[in-house]
């Protein structure tokens, strides 16, 4: 900032104005992260001194054991790879069936229009916890209870209202005149889409992506009632492992837990330069 | 920018299709039974026994993956699958299976009531064989009788009492444990005026085991939930006033702040580290505290009782039960196979001893008694204390509804007027 | 098939894969929802016949259902404005360039995608009176002197489940709104900045206008999702004391998995539906007729 600041000086009102961005990215980073520094605080004590009626901030001795532990204790590795496969399986299926659907609402006129935007609301309105039963009869008639195949198809359902909605939008917002002097030149209308249409709606569909895979790799519910076998569980329910009837085992839990935001955060990071757009200065800047 | 997104595509992609083989290769029978091959054929010459088990603690699903191992090892036309669900969400899978026909074969739980009423259990006698059923303590095999026939066989139970950090009761100038309400008082003023930071009492009025401090109070009043012949009593004067005085207790401060939210688990952490003088607990603290690193000085006492009554140690015991899924004369044979082999006195005595528990059977009693001194005066308790009364229809509501009453008086209700209402919906 | 037949066709083979996806395993699952709320079920589960409106009479007769209502209401009015409002914020914010960016963009991130139940155990932790880092930093700090309960009344500690609940939300918004941002083209401001408009008016008569999509698409589903949000109530209170802190969800929850009573619970769940249905309708009529192009 300074090298910026000595190359081209900055009206007071604008100083005033940066410095003021700063400060409210630091808080608003500061305020996140707490719960994080707590959480990994937690993991590095000992049982005893979590609840030390003293207490204390950083853990007296540190005991980074405990996140090596977690790896012997459960298969931590198996559960890890079955969330990494539910959550991407997922994430594809629900792209794979909602970009078509948002394109045909964004581009095509067509009877029940409307209807159908309906449709994938209502599709919504009852929490998983609800449809459990309805889900597992489902589950078991396709014979697909105890498999993750099972889990990714019902991820990317519960996924398709936000895909369709926003992407929907997104597509809305672009002009569509790029995509017909596409056609005329002897695309068709999929690659045009593909092509054209697509790239250009870059930061709807990072937003979608990281949407449903985080939703699929933090779902837990119905995970929890149609895998029975130990090897096909999701880390959500495998680190249940950790919480026992006569003892919760908190370090263990929060330090598997910090391992499991690492995936997510990882890939935010890889597709974030997808929503920046080169075109806007918008925002807090006067 | 389209590079990257390419690059995101495929990986979701190759993710995807590795899912579905996943999928594919991770079937139940595939999974719990490789060894049985693909073709039907194979499979079918072995019979199948699905077990649901709750999880105790962190030994439970290592302790039954060695029994499945060790158990399909021995018995070649067996193929045994047992899954382990946590506490917290055995009801949530069981009943949803339930809900769609497809019980397991065998249940771990701690209730049974409610599918017995529905005819969804087989007899215990059924499926158990006469010598293993011989083995259980009479009065535990009561505990799961409806109308002259037992559903259900124990597989394991612990029993409460009352702990002390006898440090903390020494220096404030208790001399003795409180064996009776008033002197449980005069300890915890007494606490109270040598340390206002320690908690005198624990309680412990939670969704999660509000119905053990109910029992604890009305059982040293007394009073029972129902009488001689199995009528609801829950709002007998014994119980009121027994709920009145524990809800005095919060009152007066003598308790952990918020008893409404705190479990026995917080309790027994805040016991461990000294932050809590007393409470009502389960046998399994010593092994709690030792493995959570803690060295309290600690004692164990009857829990105190009012009015010259006896002092009743409560009873919590769980069960295994056969669901009547059609069972083939073959299958309840294995299912008996299975349990002979599960209350082996050995092995039997060693899955007690795993998370701290004590046995249901005379044999296991007597192995974990011999094991461990410390154990065998809980053995000795265990076999007298006092339990739920779980084998009754209403159990479920019954259990709701004592720890609503517990935690709409803690906001000011009378216990009175709340044990009357309670008392008219579940007998009236 | 001739090329008029197709044109009418193609719109539903594009929409074909999506509304199969969710038949099957939503639409079906609700079916039975519904048929549970009008049956007689069992506590072990089973469906033992029709019985009309009984199980939705004695789930408004209990005297906590209009507490759980007026829960559920406060829950979701209070996350979803609270956390539109700081999100939407948010965004502008994150939507300058600044150096970091992309780190303080990747901490925004941390919230949502941590696991719920992890999350209030979190919360949990911070704020208990006894063991609570909250109370343990304030002490270091020398801001207190002895430990405070910060949760002394249902009240409060439901209004902690709802800062929680703030907490996990507001990265959602944030993320749809810059998805939002990203469309505008710079072109607008220039020529508004020539008009001699100042901030605020920008703010309000260009960036609202056009972000609105996408923040009505949070919106809408915030709604949704935060009425039935389960895992943070259920972690820090399950309810208690004596349904203060319950949601509809919650409450359902325990009358279907702890009361065995999954005809009530189910007649519970059908009645958020109608009350969500509702309020959907009225955006839908209001929304769509008007067109909701930008």
């Amino acid at each position: 900032m300074n090298e910026a600041a000595a190359k081209k000086p900055l009206s007071p009102k604008k100083l005033i104005l940066r410095v003021l961005l700063y400060l409210v990215v630091i808080d608003v980073c500061v305020l996140t992260l707490y719960p994080y520094f707590a959480m990994f605080c937690t993991a590095l004590k000992s049982r005893s001194e979590i609840f030390s009626a003293k207490g204390t901030i950083l853990p007296v001795t540190a005991l980074w054991s405990n996140f090596i532990d977690i790896w012997s204790r459960a298969p931590m590795a198996r559960y890890f790879l079955n969330s990494l496969l539910i959550a991407g399986g997922s994430t594809i299926i629900a792209m794979l069936c909602g970009i078509p659907a948002a394109y045909a609402l964004a581009r095509m006129r067509f009877k029940g229009q409307t209807a159908f935007l309906g449709f994938v609301i209502v599709s919504q309105m009852f929490a998983p916890v609800v449809l459990l039963i309805g889900i597992y009869k489902v589950m078991m008639t396709l014979g697909l209870t105890d498999s993750l195949l099972g889990l990714v198809l019902i991820n990317a359902a519960f996924n398709q209202a936000f895909t369709i909605w926003l992407l929907r939008g997104t597509f809305m917002s672009i002009s569509a005149e790029m995509e017909q002097a596409a056609t005329i030149d002897g695309c068709s209308r999929v690659q045009a889409m593909l092509r054209v249409l697509l790239p250009v709606a870059a930061p709807g569909i990072v937003t979608t992506l990281i949407f449903i895979f985080i939703n699929a790799w933090n779902e837990y519910t119905v995970a929890l009632c149609l895998i029975s076998t130990d090897t096909t569980k999701p880390l959500t329910v495998g680190i249940n492992i950790f919480n026992g009837y006569n003892m919760i085992e908190w370090q263990y839990l929060f330090a598997a837990s910090i391992f499991a935001i690492l995936p997510v955060v990882i890939l935010f990071m890889c597709i974030e330069k997808n929503l920046v757009s080169g075109l806007t200065s918008g925002g807090v800047k006067g | 920018m389209k590079k990257a997104l390419a690059l995101v595509l495929a990986l979701a992609l190759a993710l995807s299709l590795a899912a579905c083989g996943g999928g594919a290769s991770s079937t139940p029978a595939a999974a719990s039974a490789p060894e049985a091959g693909s073709e039907p054929a194979a499979s079918g010459d072995k019979i199948d026994i699905n077990v649901i088990a709750a999880q105790y603690g962190q030994n439970t699903q290592d302790w039954w993956a060695n029994f499945q191992k060790e158990f399909n090892a021995e018995h070649e036309g067996i193929n045994l699958n047992v899954e382990v669900v946590s506490w917290n969400d055995i009801y949530t899978v069981v009943n949803t299976r339930i809900s769609n026909n497809n019980a397991p074969d065998i249940l771990n739980i701690d209730v049974f009531a409610d599918y017995q009423a529905d005819d969804l259990l087989l007899p215990a006698e059924d499926y158990v064989s006469a010598e293993t059923y011989a083995k259980f303590y009479p009065a535990f095999l009561d505990q799961s009788l409806v109308d002259g026939t037992v559903w259900a066989i124990p597989d394991l139970a612990s029993a409460r009492a009352l702990y002390y950090n006898a440090d903390i009761l020494k220096d404030a100038g208790v001399e003795n444990p409180p064996a009776t309400w008033e002197e449980l008082e005069a300890a915890c003023q007494k606490i109270k005026a040598f340390d206002s930071s320690i908690y005198p009492w624990g309680i412990d009025m939670t969704t999660d085991e509000g119905q053990a401090a109910f029992a604890y109070y009305i059982w040293n009043n007394g009073g029972d939930f129902v009488d001689a012949s199995g009528n609801w009593t829950l709002n007998s004067p014994e119980n009121v006033e027994a709920i009145e005085y524990a809800i005095n207790l919060v009152k007066s401060e003598y308790t952990n702040s918020d008893p409404a939210t705190d479990t026995r688990y917080d309790l027994q952490d805040m016991f461990g580290t000294g932050k809590v003088a007393m409470m009502i607990g389960p046998n399994s603290i010593p092994t709690y505290i030792a493995e959570g690193g803690n060295s309290v000085n600690f004692g164990v006492a009857p829990i105190p009782t009012n009015g010259g009554n006896p002092s009743v140690s409560a009873g919590v015991m769980d069960r295994f039960m056969c669901f009547d899924n059609g069972h083939s004369d073959e299958k309840l044979e294995a299912i008996k196979t299975f349990f002979d082999y599960f209350y082996e006195d050995t092995r039997y005595s060693d899955w007690v001893l795993m998370e701290g528990f004590l046995p249901a059977t005379s044999a296991g009693g007597e192995i974990v008694a011999a094991s461990d001194p410390s154990m065998a005066a809980w053995v000795e308790i265990v076999g007298s204390c006092k339990f739920y009364p779980t084998a009754k229809a209403e159990w479920a509501d019954v259990k709701q509804g004592v720890i609503d009453v517990e935690q709409k008086a803690l906001l000011g209700g009378n216990v009175q007027e709340l044990l009357d209402a309670l008392q008219s919906e579940i007998a009236g | 098939m001739s090329k008029k037949t197709f044109r009418k066709i193609e719109p539903y083979i594009w929409i074909l894969p999506s509304i199969l996806l969710m038949a099957v395993f939503i639409i079906v699952p609700i079916g039975y929802v519904f048929r549970m709320a009008l049956s007689k079920v069992t506590k072990a589960g089973l469906i033992k016949g029709f019985n009309g409106i009984e199980n939705f009479v004695k789930v408004t007769g209990n005297s906590s259902f209009g507490l759980v209502l007026k829960n559920t209401l406060v829950w979701t009015l209070a996350v979803v404005v609270i956390s539109t409002v700081l999100g939407f914020i948010l965004a502008l914010v994150l939507n300058n360039e600044f150096k970091g960016r992309k780190v303080a963009r990747a901490i925004v991130v941390f919230p949502w995608a941590t696991t719920l139940v992890i999350q209030a155990s979190v919360w949990n932790f911070i704020i208990n009176t006894d063991y609570g880092t909250l109370n343990t930093l304030l002490m270091k700090l020398g801001l207190i002197s002895a430990p405070v309960n910060w949760t002394p009344t249902p009240a409060i500690y439901f209004t902690w489940e709802i800062a929680c609940g703030i907490f996990v939300t507001i990265p959602f918004v944030t993320f749809c709104v810059l998805s939002g941002l990203q469309s505008i083209d710079a072109t607008y401001y220039e020529a508004a900045t020539v008009d001699g408009a100042n901030y605020w008016q920008k703010l309000f008569r260009l960036t609202l206008p056009l972000v609105r999509p996408s923040l009505t698409v949070s919106t809408v589903l915030n709604i949704i999702y935060v009425f039935n949000s389960f895992p943070i109530v259920w972690t820090m209170t399950k309810g208690d004391p004596a349904n203060h802190t319950d949601t509809l969800v919650t409450y359902l929850y325990k009358l279907a998995f702890y009361n065995g009573k999954q005809g009530e619970a189910a007649a519970v769940s059908v009645i958020g539906f109608l009350i969500l249905l509702a309020c959907a309708s009225v955006y839908m009529v209001y929304t769509l007729r008007k067109g909701d192009d930008t």
